[in-house]
Formats: C-alpha cells, sequence, structure tokens
C-alpha cells in the first residue's frame, strides 16, 4: 500500500543542508494498522507530510497504492489526496468559516460528485461517528474532541485508500482521546488501512505494528544505540 | 465551481465585504454618471460649426482716437474698414476676408427674434445675428442650398448701435425650418423685432453655429442669420480665410499689412490673431476641463477600488493561508484555489454593481433635476458594470494567484 525506499528529505539553506529523513525505509500493507514514534525532531511528521503527498522528497522512490509518487505532477497529486488519502490533523483543521456538514463536503467537492451522492456521504460519515446531529454546527460550537470527530468523518466520506492520522488525539483530553482512538481502531476494523505518528506509547501499543524513527530513519529499536542513548537521555518513553 | 459554500464563508466576513461592495457601487454610479457626462461634453465640442474652419482665422482690431458716434464718424470708420479689406485681400496668402461683428464659437452673441408680422405681437423664433457681405460665404465656407449671395450693393456699413434691420437676410436652414417648417423660406418676409422694416429671406445656408456656446443660447444655437452690412465701428474683427497651407504665413502677414495701413491701431497680443482652431479650444475650454476633471476622477475611482480589492484579496489570502493548506490537502488543485478567490470576488463584485448601477440612476436623476442632464443611457451602466467586473478580477488575480500557489503542506503548520 505505501512503499518508501532509501527516502530522503532534504532542507537547504544557502550555509547548510538539514536532513529531515535520510535513508528512509517503510513497507505498509494494506489493511495495516501501523503507528510511527519517534522523539521530537525525529522526522515523524516530515514522513506523514510525504506520505500524504503534501510535501515533496528529495531523493529514494515512494510508491503509494503501486504508483511511484514522485514522477506525478501537482494535479495528479492532488487527485491522489483527494481521492486515496483522508487526512486526520492534531489540530483538526476544520474550515471555522463552514458548518459541519460544509466541512465533510470539501473533498467531496474537489471530486466533483454530485450532490445528491454527497449528502448520502456525509450523513453516513457523521452518523459513524456520531456527529449527525450536529450538521449544521459550526466548529466552534464544538468540542475538540467533536471537532476531530468531524475531521475523521472528512477523513472517511471519501472512502480513502489510507488514512494518514498526525497526533490525533494530541489536542484532546484522556477520555475524548479514548473516543476518538476506539473510533479509529474501529474503521481500522472494517479494513481501512492507518498510519499514525504519535508520541503517546499507549495509542501507539493499540496500533497493530509501531515504526520507531530517530534522525530521520526507521530504526530497529532492539539493535540502534541511538534509541538507547535516548532513553538514557530520557528523550523518549518507553 | 460551487457558489454557496462561498457565499456561506462571505457571511462570516460581512464586514470585508460589505465595504469592498459599496465602494465597487459608489465607483459604478460616479464613474457612470462622469463617463456620460465626458462622452455628452467631446459629443458638444465634435459638433461641426458648418463652416470650413481649416485655413480661417481672425484678425480683432480696436482703433482708438476716433469718434465712433454719428454717421460721420460711421462713414469714417467705414472707409477705413474698406481700406483696410482692400489691403488683406491684396496679401498672396489670402484667399478672401470679410468684416464682421462676431463669428462662430467667439462667444460674443447679437441675438434677436424674427417675427412674421409688422407689428412684433407675435414673437418668432431666436436668432444669433452675423454681420457680413458678399465674401462671407466664400470666407468662411458655408454652403447656400437655397436663394443667392449678398450683392455689393445691397451690403451697408453698420456701427455697434445701429439697429439691426436689413432689408435682406440669409439664414441658416434650421432657422429657415424654424420658421416654414412646410414650406420655402426664398423670397419670404420677416420682421427684426417689432416696429421693423420689413426683411426678405434671399438665401438658405446648410449650417450655421451661433457665436456662444453657453447654456442659455443652446435653444437657437443653429438658428443663424447673415446681415449684409460693413462693421464699421472701431472695435472689429476680419475673417479671413488663408490660401491652402499658408495660414501661418497669413496670419503674420494682415497684422504687418494693418499697421502698415494704420498705425494708430492696437491688435491685442492674447486673442488678437487667433485661428480657427484657436476659437474653438477656447469656445469649449469649459466642456473640455470638465471631461478632464471628470476623466480624472474615474482613474482615481477605479485606481482606489483596484486597490481595495487588492487590499482585501491580499488580507483575505494571508489570513487563510492555512485554510487554503487544508483545501489543498483535502484534494483542491491550484485551479480550484484560484477559482474560489475569482469566484469570491466576482460575487462581491456582481453584489456591488447591482447596487451600483441602481445609484447611478438615482444620482442621475438628480442630476437631471439639478443641472438639466440628459437622461443616463443604459449603455453605460451596462459598459460601467463589465468594466468593474474585469477590473475586480483583474485586481483580485495575483493575490488569488499567490494563494493558488500555497503548498498543502501549510495545512500541518500552526
Amino acid at each position: 500500500m505505501l512503499k518508501m525506499t532509501h527516502l530522503s528529505k532534504v532542507y537547504r539553506t544557502e550555509v547548510v543542508e538539514t536532513y529531515a529523513l535520510r535513508d528512509f525505509n517503510i513497507d505498509v500493507n494494506e489493511g495495516e494498522f501501523v503507528a510511527v514514534t519517534g522523539p521530537s525532531g525525529s522526522g515523524k511528521t516530515t514522513f506523514l507530510t510525504i506520505a500524504g503527498l503534501l510535501e515533496t522528497f528529495t531523493g529514494g522512490t515512494y510508491h503509494l497504492d503501486g504508483v511511484e509518487v514522485s514522477k506525478l505532477d501537482d494535479n495528479a497529486r492532488s487527485r491522489i489526496r483527494n481521492e486515496k488519502i483522508g487526512f486526520i490533523f492534531q489540530a483538526f483543521n476544520l474550515i471555522p468559516d463552514l458548518n459541519v456538514f460544509d466541512n465533510v463536503e470539501v473533498p467531496l467537492r474537489y471530486r466533483g460528485m454530485k450532490a445528491a451522492e454527497r449528502k448520502q456521504r456525509i450523513m453516513e460519515s457523521l452518523e459513524r461517528v456520531g456527529l449527525a446531529s450536529r450538521a449544521k454546527h459550526y466548529p466552534a460550537e464544538l468540542s475538540g474532541g467533536q471537532q476531530q470527530r468531524v475531521a475523521i468523518a472528512r477523513a472517511l466520506a471519501g472512502s480513502p485508500r489510507l488514512l494518514l492520522a498526525d497526533e490525533p488525539t494530541g489536542n484532546l483530553d484522556t477520555q475524548m482521546a479514548r473516543g476518538v482512538m476506539e473510533l479509529l481502531e474501529e474503521i481500522h476494523r472494517e479494513g481501512a488501512t492507518i498510519v499514525m505518528v504519535t508520541h503517546d506509547p499507549e495509542l501507539a501499543a493499540r496500533a497493530q505494528r509501531n515504526v520507531h524513527v530517530i534522525d530521520g530513519q526507521v530504526v530497529d529499536l532492539a539493535e540502534d544505540p541511538r534509541f538507547h542513548a535516548q532513553v538514557q537521555a530520557g528523550r523518549v518513553n518507553i | 465551481m460551487a457558489i454557496t459554500p462561498i457565499i456561506v464563508a462571505l457571511r462570516r466576513h460581512k464586514a470585508g465585504a460589505l465595504l469592498i461592495g459599496l465602494q465597487i457601487a459608489l465607483t459604478l454610479a460616479i464613474v457612470c454618471n462622469a463617463l456620460f457626462i465626458i462622452t455628452t461634453r467631446i459629443e458638444r465640442i465634435g459638433r461641426p460649426t458648418g463652416i470650413d474652419e481649416a485655413n480661417l482665422f481672425k484678425v480683432s482690431v480696436q482703433r482708438g482716437g476716433l469718434p465712433s458716434d454719428g454717421e460721420a464718424a460711421k462713414a469714417r470708420l467705414d472707409a477705413d474698414v474698406r481700406t483696410d479689406l482692400a489691403a488683406i485681400r491684396a496679401l498672396p496668402d489670402v484667399a478672401d476676408a470679410y468684416v464682421t461683428n462676431t463669428l462662430p464659437l467667439a462667444n460674443s452673441n447679437w441675438t434677436g427674434w424674427l417675427g412674421q408680422t409688422p407689428d412684433g405681437d407675435k414673437v418668432g423664433p431666436s436668432t444669433a445675428f452675423f454681420l457680413g457681405d458678399e465674401h462671407t460665404l466664400a470666407t468662411l465656407g458655408l454652403h447656400l442650398v437655397e436663394g443667392r449671395n449678398f450683392r455689393p450693393e445691397e451690403v451697408l456699413p453698420h456701427s455697434l448701435r445701429d439697429r439691426v434691420a436689413p432689408a435682406q437676410l440669409i439664414i441658416s436652414k434650421a432657422l429657415a425650418q424654424k420658421l416654414y417648417p412646410d414650406g420655402d423660406a426664398i423670397g419670404k418676409t420677416v420682421y427684426v423685432g417689432p416696429s421693423a422694416p420689413p426683411t426678405r429671406i434671399i438665401g438658405v445656408v446648410d449650417r450655421l453655429q451661433s457665436s456662444t456656446v453657453q447654456a442659455w443660447a443652446e435653444s437657437f444655437a443653429w438658428q443663424t442669420s447673415i446681415v449684409p452690412a460693413r462693421f464699421s465701428f472701431t472695435y472689429r474683427t476680419y475673417a479671413i480665410r488663408a490660401r491652402p497651407g499658408r495660414l501661418d504665413a497669413a496670419m503674420k502677414a494682415v497684422p504687418d499689412a494693418l499697421y502698415a495701413v494704420d498705425p494708430q491701431r492696437v491688435i491685442p497680443e492674447d486673442d488678437g490673431v487667433l485661428s480657427f482652431a484657436g476659437i474653438r479650444a477656447r469656445a469649449y475650454r469649459a466642456d473640455r476641463g470638465m471631461a478632464i476633471l471628470m476623466g480624472a476622477v474615474c482613474v482615481i475611482l477605479l485606481t482606489v477600488t483596484a486597490a481595495g480589492v487588492v487590499g482585501l484579496s491580499s488580507f483575505w489570502v494571508g489570513q487563510r493561508r492555512r485554510q487554503i493548506g487544508i483545501r489543498r490537502a483535502l484534494g483542491a488543485t491550484r485551479r480550484n484555489i484560484l477559482n474560489y478567490f475569482l469566484a469570491e470576488n466576482a460575487l462581491i463584485t456582481v453584489g456591488g454593481v447591482l447596487v451600483g448601477a441602481l445609484m447611478a440612476f438615482a444620482i442621475n436623476a438628480w442630476l437631471m433635476v439639478q443641472f438639466e442632464l440628459a437622461r443616463l443611457s443604459v449603455n453605460y451602466v451596462l459598459a460601467g458594470i463589465v468594466a468593474l467586473i474585469v477590473l475586480g478580477q483583474a485586481s483580485a488575480f495575483a493575490p488569488a494567484l499567490r494563494a493558488s500557489h500555497i503548498p498543502p503542506v501549510e495545512a500541518t503548520r500552526s
């Protein structure tokens, strides 16, 4: 489903090159629920933005659903984002000017879907996250947990092949976080492929597989001395 | 492009949208009326006088130190005029010349009215009088459509205080139609004011504009009469036609010749010798000034409105960087983003121009009452609407293009 090989991402200025990802390798199979963990600045979010085609990469290859994405133009990348990927952001990223219904509708409109089908999908998605009754509410009128549920409904409405979640519970209290996590697990049980970036080891433990990123690389925790050094420095929770 | 979500989003930014919409409305209302005034003025400025203006000029002379009242004084001045005319016509660069009280557009109207009965009970149409002789038609290049020219013996000396009461008259076609809508004017008798001797119409010229372009004389601007009279007064004007291509030379030669005949005269430096182009420019100076002023107002208003649209669009793009990133992350293409901002601008502009169209007609109605302006043609409003929509879209294009280049990764930045 998602395969990155020797992938690198370099930020260049006039005087310095910074590797956000270096020789990054990951292979996520269809239907998997993978948690990507690592300390701050390790490159988790950079990985997610590249995986979601929000950013380009510098070297290596990235195949998404069998398509090598580096050769795609901006329009093709937009189409893939719209049709194959669902995003769940830490800050929810709802559009404050639009109500819940209109927010969920945004990606469907860009797909050129007919109004009747849009409406059906929106209501199904909102019912799935338990917010059908809040369709006319604006984001500011909802709690954080409800906003994240709307974001999940928006991500699900387009029936994406891959769900990318960036610290989906990072802005929520424990109870709300639990609810969101249970929702993600339920979505996974129904067959979705989920890649979730998180700091939270408890959340990571609920995924099928954990991938650890340190200094822009995927590491095997048992064998990597950098991990042990970071544990000793108190930068990684076990 | 879905309009409903844009309208919904705009409702959340009412103040900015309403202000820019109002600015567009005011601009349309003022620009339409200003352009209408400009066009009206330009049409006015461009009206043909009926005379052949090329190679035509005038020389105004003031002869001091001579009595001007009485028959003897008139005879003396008439002799001077004849001498002057002989000297002018003898110049190689001059095609023809005559003496007169005034010329079309020269802003010195002699006006009266023509009655069709001697008792004066029945007031006829107003007219502007030009004094002229048998050289007038040729000098001015007038086209005689009916009747005949004056004969030399019909042309009499005429002082400033003499009553206009000629035996013959050549009139303009507009005046002839006003006097005799159903028939031929030639040979008909009219009376210049009450208790006047009869005057016979002997000729009709195609078109001849009066001396003044001021509003009070506008109703009879083309109802003109040529009186067979040599204006024999201390102050007089010579109308002179130069030979083709010799205008500048003739304008220099005539004053020299006049000073040679009689050095005891004054030809004013600023407007004593003036080409007809100069006379026309002076006559319509106020109209031209008004047109330029209105044009400047239009340019300033349109510039301010364009700047307002650019400013608001840029502000909104800056304010919504993250939102644009989110839309891009959810699958919007660059074109989707570009179209979104252009459509948003188009909605505001269309709202503004619809209100502006009503305001344009309201302002015009007020101007019609206050300043007797004509009714504003709907074409001006339609043209203004198109122009403002184009201006709005052009102004919003650069900010919209910048918005379309905001990368989707902006969605992840806090």
